[in-house]
């Protein structure tokens, strides 16, 4: 890890230890249903900023496996789906600026990847990398379930989320992360990508001058910089004319540096592997947390 | 996986209701009668050599103020065609560059209660869905299809763009309101609609456990007393009832292993198509995951607007 990736993870902890994590929840009468109850969870984050997730747990048994949905590039987290949500507890975190976590900034999308980011201190991507750390812990001390072991899945952003919380919180058993986000790497700037990568092009086209700050600030969160700390396995899913979140080189380069990586390429459309891949993901993932 | 069988013998219990045309009459009035007040502000951050990048406003109903993504070509001095793109339910309205090299306009509707249209209307997600059920005139999908409706409206006001090349497109619930306006506005000349939402709501809520359609299935299991009047509002806002009064050529796509828009219930809107129409069936595809269709919709949309020959 660089020096300057090594420094900001650091602060980074810092700055979550600075506040308790506060884990408040309620149960959705709504939304909870005869094999689940659902449960919006409140916790505290890095600069005190008050967090949402949806939490679903199982009605009865337990203790239960955990997966940590984490979230897209977008304003709004989903509610809790997934076919194992009744053998497993299921968060789906969300970031500061996301939707029910935007008291204090609303992020835009387009915006959010830019937003800030003329300095350090004031680029608001550095602390959506500690939110996501902060839901990991918050889902470990809440009292409502018993847990055993905790996966971390997401796609884009969120790829990139359950990369780094792997690589920085221990409790992690298994990630499987499709396309994750290139944010910080090199190729984030090459010329032509899509959204949300092409953001950074969008900036620097306009403002020229900043590109070395931009380089500054986005590269401590290069997931090449901690790919080699994760000890959890790994599921990766890349494809081949992605062009917006995850270019193939930098899939390709973040799957060698992970120590237990199961890397696959598919031919698709541009986002990865699409619904074959959704099937292995959900076999892998059921295998790995032993509810096969 | 839904066989082509599956869908072909699939009967939805949607009925059509006997005023549906006079609600929709009375709904279109009522917008006519707000004043559009367009406000076009250049975005020079997403504007690039090939496309000008403009954030619009313009009022829809209820006088609620509703913003869009418009790119216009920066070559060539018009009038362009146009494509309208309606948003899914919760993904965020795209910012369509990619059409501009190809002398395409595309207008990008962020419709109430999306992130830059909720200041007024914020329901969220979940809850879009479910939010003013209690009648047909409260429902929120009254304004969020007028927001549509209105977005050609404003595409019409525009003298840099063909009014004669109007095409429509999106996909899950942009695929449903890519129906339900294309029937409401006959200026729209054809359209694509991809793993359509708002089909065969009695049907599509009990199918499956996934959202959004299962927050109906929440209400009805919270307000067991107002299911019969949440499913007859959900009558007119059904895209099936919509189908028949479409003119224009449209292509339905239907994923086969589709868990959050059933693929029935698409092909029951597809079935009660009565215009030119086309079917793509991806098999070994979930929602929104066709390999395939985001190809086949550019292709097929290229040869409507008439850049080339479309593709089979």
């Amino acid at each position: 890890m660089t020096t300057s990736a090594d420094n900001y993870w650091q602060e980074t902890e810092a700055a979550l230890a600075e506040f308790p994590v506060d884990v408040r929840l309620h149960r959705d009468d709504f939304y909870s249903q005869s094999d689940w109850d659902v449960y919006q969870m409140r916790y505290t984050s890095a600069d005190g900023f008050r967090l949402f997730a949806w939490l679903s747990v199982p009605k009865s048994g337990g203790p239960f496996p955990a997966i940590v949905r984490m979230p897209d590039y977008g304003s709004v987290q989903d509610i809790v789906y997934t076919p194992l949500r009744e053998r497993a507890v299921v968060m789906n975190p969300t970031f500061r600026g996301q939707r029910r976590s935007d008291q204090v900034i609303q992020a835009q999308f387009p915006g959010l990847l830019t937003e800030g980011i003329e300095t350090a201190e004031s680029y608001v991507m550095r602390r959506v990398f500690a939110d996501l750390l902060r839901g990991i812990d918050a889902l470990s001390v809440q009292g409502q379930a018993q847990l055993r072991e905790i996966a971390l899945i997401g796609s884009g952003l969120g790829g990139a989320l359950a990369l780094a919380g792997a690589a920085r919180r221990r409790s992690v058993i298994a990630v499987a992360a499709n396309t994750p986000l290139a944010l910080g790497n090199p190729v984030s700037f090459d010329p032509g990508l899509g959204y949300p990568l092409a953001e950074l092009d969008d900036y620097l086209r306009l403002y020229p001058t900043r590109r070395e700050t931009v380089v500054q600030n986005t590269g401590d969160l290069d997931l090449l910089n901690v790919a080699d700390k994760i000890t959890a396995p790994v599921l990766l899913s890349v494809g081949i004319n992605d062009t917006s979140t995850c270019p193939l080189a930098f899939g390709e380069q973040l799957a060698a540096k992970i120590p237990d990586c199961d890397l696959r390429v598919y031919h698709g459309a541009a986002e990865g592997g699409g619904h074959e891949h959704a099937q292995i993901q959900l076999s892998w993932l059921a295998d790995k947390l032993g509810i096969g | 996986m839904a066989t082509q069988q599956d869908l072909e013998s699939f009967i939805t219990e949607v009925t059509c209701p006997d005023d549906f045309d006079d609600f929709w009459s009375v709904t279109l009035d009522q917008l006519s009668r707000i004043s559009l007040k367009p406000v076009i502000t250049a975005d020079p951050m997403r504007s690039n050599d090939d496309v000008h990048v403009f954030n619009v406003t313009y009022l829809s109903l209820g006088g609620l103020e509703i913003s869009a993504w418009y790119c216009l070509p920066a070559h060539g001095s018009g009038p362009f065609p146009i494509i309208v793109n309606f948003p899914g339910y919760k993904s965020e309205p795209p910012v369509r560059r990619d059409w501009g090299k190809k002398g395409v306009a595309v207008l990008s509707v962020a419709v109430r209660g999306k992130l830059k249209s909720s200041g007024e209307f914020n329901p969220g997600y979940p809850g879009l869905l479910t939010a003013g059920l209690e009648s047909k005139e409260t429902y929120g999908y009254r304004g969020v299809i007028a927001d549509c409706v209105r977005g050609v409206d404003f595409i019409r006001s525009r003298p840099e763009i063909d009014p004669e090349r109007i095409y429509a497109c999106g996909s899950s619930q942009g695929g449903g309101l890519t129906l339900i306006t294309s029937a409401l506005r006959p200026e729209i000349k054809a359209g694509v609609a991809g793993y359509p939402f708002l089909c065969c709501y009695p049907e599509a809520m009990t199918m499956f456990r996934s959202y959004p359609y299962d927050e109906l299935a929440c209400y009805a299991r919270a307000y067991p007393g107002e299911k019969e009047g949440m499913l007859d509002t959900l009558r007119y806002y059904d895209a099936v009832n919509f189908a028949p009064r479409i003119k224009c050529p449209m292509v339905v796509g239907i994923a086969l292993d589709d868990e959050v828009c059933p693929p029935e219930t698409s092909y029951a809107a597809y079935s009660a198509l009565t215009g030119h129409k086309e079917l793509w069936l991806f098999p070994n595809s979930g929602h929104g995951n066709a390999h395939e269709y985001p190809g086949q919709e550019r292709a097929w949309l290229e040869g409507q607007i008439g850049l080339k020959a479309a593709v089979a």
